[in-house]
């Protein structure tokens, strides 16, 4: 029982993270149409720059989101305006894919360049410290982490419904030409929606370096499940990709007791084949969804 | 239409010339890669050339066709050859359920569906090691027997290579030229007009699809028997199934010889990095450099850029010619003149955004 109570909680916790990415990504999806694949490189970018600024300054990885999280909301911007936009909008989606797949390897390629390929861990005081919770063994890092994705989700969530940036870019994620027609600069918006999306991988990346090993080639582990949650989800739909987030991460954490973690990780394909044979604009998207 | 028959003959010779040119047996090897490559980025092409949809996974086809090929000359000894062509046909049926699920629904979830299978199979053959060998590797029975020496090998599977690059690229041009093709073309172009116009759109698409599969798949099981060994790193890997979008691309997807092109050029180029530099990192950091140019600045290849700089130099040709809907738009943009696209103008007032935006949320 309490083995059972362990998984569930763990679910919960792998959940958030997971629901933080797939934000990011349909994010990316809605205002552009654009399948980002580099965003699971961007996230153990950010996982490596986490380690690197605790290894070099002794301090505590989550200070390095202070330098991270504007960085890559800038990145995002810039790639957006610089390199998206550029491409042909009759061949945008399988374009931008190609786009995105390349800036994945490059950046893969970079990192093993500079910090080689050799698996990587932040040892932190607190890194071993767990709370009992009853009777399941809760590790203090995965806490960490997931209250930084709860957090983070959060703030996402206020952002789309109370500022007028955010309705700005419902808007353009609803409908671009009405959007336009209104008054709003899509492109901009579009950039900054970008930039927000990059900014969730910085800190899922942050989160994951806490009380992951991680190495170059890792992204190929996380885009797989994250691009399986977004199509569950509703292609362009937060809420959707959020709830796919919670369930398959909690699906992920039960089957592992009798599976193992190898065959665990299968539950995401086989939610992603059987969405697309029964429900192909996903379970919680809207009408939006239904041509992609 | 002469000059383009004596350029096939010219090709055609230099490919079987290719052998006894080799002046060693390991640039002999690299002309095998080479043609391999070609194959398999040709028989990528029917899908994503003819319909447009880019499949980042064909790594999975070619995969399970060397894999099949493999096990079923291990397990039932059977002769290779028969092996090698069950397997991609066990291949082209497996894609039917794979091409419906994945093409009932537009490019985006085609994308995902594509790499999803790579990562889903290698996972699947580098746990389940009784059948597969798992991450030790598999190895293939050679199909001549021992007397036949290395060299002779060589020669042997580059023109069993280049015979099968042959039926991939008559295959092709006779789709090209069909009805069929042109119905593909027309969901590359658009595909609810082409809907609209009465194309049986998704047969179409799940047609092309599964042939490409099946293609993909012979080239994986001879490249499985000239190899000699498999490993689900390196069968089931997104890279591979990547050099076959970049070769396709670089060459051009809309003509028929562009995907052999691309593989010559990209093939000798990753052969002679792994040669100069062994295999580092950097060789990804290149990969993505070139594709994110070539995406870029010649998403339509050089086949059609080379022959669009000899046409100035030729008479207009006054036949109606194939216009992509890219062109269109572009055509129809200039003579529309500048002005016609103003409306993205920021927003001022305040109020009317936040009361015209709820319209739109409904």
């Amino acid at each position: 029982m309490s083995l059972f109570f362990q998984s569930l909680v763990l679910g919960v916790l792998l959940g958030g993270l997971y629901a933080l990415l797939a934000a990011g990504l349909t994010l990316y999806f809605g205002v552009m149409r654009v399948v980002m694949i580099a965003h699971s490189a961007f996230l153990i970018l950010a996982a490596y720059l986490a380690w690197f600024f605790t290894t070099e300054t002794g301090l505590d990885p989550l200070l390095s989101l202070v330098v991270t999280v504007p960085l890559f909301f800038v990145t995002g911007v810039l790639m957006q305006r610089l390199l998206i936009s550029r491409l042909r909008p009759a061949t945008l989606t399988m374009m931008s894919v190609l786009l995105t797949f390349s800036i994945a390897l490059v950046i893969e390629g970079m990192l093993g360049f500079v910090f080689s390929g050799t698996q990587r861990r932040i040892r932190l005081p607190y890194s071993g410290e767990s709370i009992e919770l009853f009777g399941a063994n809760i590790a203090v890092v995965k806490l960490i982490a997931f209250g930084l994705a709860a957090v983070s989700l959060g703030a996402l969530f206020l952002i789309l419904k109370m500022t007028q940036f955010g309705q700005a870019l419902r808007a353009t994620i609803q409908h671009p030409d009405a959007a336009r027609l209104i008054g709003i600069n899509t492109d901009r918006i579009a950039g900054y929606g970008f930039g927000l999306g990059l900014a969730t991988a910085a800190i899922g990346g942050t989160a994951l370096a806490l009380d992951s090993t991680i190495y170059p080639s890792l992204h190929w582990h996380w885009i797989g499940p994250l691009m399986a949650i977004i199509v569950v989800g509703g292609l362009g739909s937060i809420p959707g990709a959020a709830i796919a987030a919670m369930l398959l991460g909690l699906g992920q954490s039960l089957l592992q007791i009798p599976l193992g973690t190898t065959w665990a990780q299968t539950i995401f394909y086989v939610a992603l084949f059987a969405t697309l044979m029964v429900r192909p604009q996903g379970f919680f998207g809207g009408r939006l969804a239904q041509r992609f | 239409m002469l000059t383009k028959g004596m350029g096939l003959l010219v090709l055609a010779a230099a490919v079987l010339a290719f052998p006894s040119l080799a002046p060693d047996p390991f640039i002999l090897s690299v002309g095998v890669v080479i043609m391999s490559y070609a194959v398999l980025a040709t028989s990528w092409n029917f899908v994503g050339g003819f319909t447009g949809y880019i499949s980042l996974g064909h790594a999975s086809y070619s995969g399970l066709g060397a894999y099949g090929t493999a096990l079923l000359v291990i397990h039932t000894g059977i002769n290779p050859w028969v092996a090698m062509i069950l397997g991609g046909l066990g291949v082209a049926v497996l894609a039917v359920p794979i091409g419906i699920a994945s093409l009932r629904v537009r490019g985006a979830s085609f994308v995902i569906v594509s790499i999803a299978m790579v990562l889903i199979l290698l996972l699947v053959f580098q746990s389940w090691g009784e059948v597969t060998g798992g991450s030790n590797g598999l190895r293939v029975p050679r199909p001549f027997d021992e007397s036949v020496l290395r060299p002779e090998q060589h020669e042997r599977f580059f023109y069993l290579h280049a015979a099968l690059l042959a039926v991939a690229l008559l295959v092709w041009w006779a789709i090209d030229r069909s009805r069929f093709g042109t119905g593909l073309k027309a969901i590359r172009e658009d595909e609810d007009k082409a809907q609209s116009l009465g194309v049986p759109t998704f047969n179409y698409k799940l047609t092309a699809f599964v042939i490409s599969a099946f293609f993909t798949a012979l080239g994986g099981g001879m490249y499985a028997l000239w190899f000699g060994f498999l490993d689900p790193i390196f069968q089931f890997s997104i890279l591979v199934g990547s050099y076959m979008v970049l070769m396709s691309l670089l060459g051009g997807i809309r003509s028929l010889l562009g995907p052999f092109l691309g593989a010559v050029i990209v093939g000798y180029a990753v052969e002679f990095f792994k040669n100069q530099y062994g295999d580092t990192q950097f060789h990804l950091v290149a990969m993505g450099l070139l594709l994110g140019v070539v995406v870029l600045f010649m998403p339509d290849g050089i086949i059609p850029a080379v022959s669009q700089l000899i046409d100035r130099f030729r008479p207009q040709a006054a036949s109606i010619r194939e216009v992509s809907a890219g062109e269109l738009a572009e055509q129809r943009r200039t003579a529309s003149g500048p002005g016609a696209s103003t409306a993205a103008d920021p927003a001022t007032d305040d109020e009317s955004t936040d009361r015209l935006s709820e319209g739109v949320q409904r």
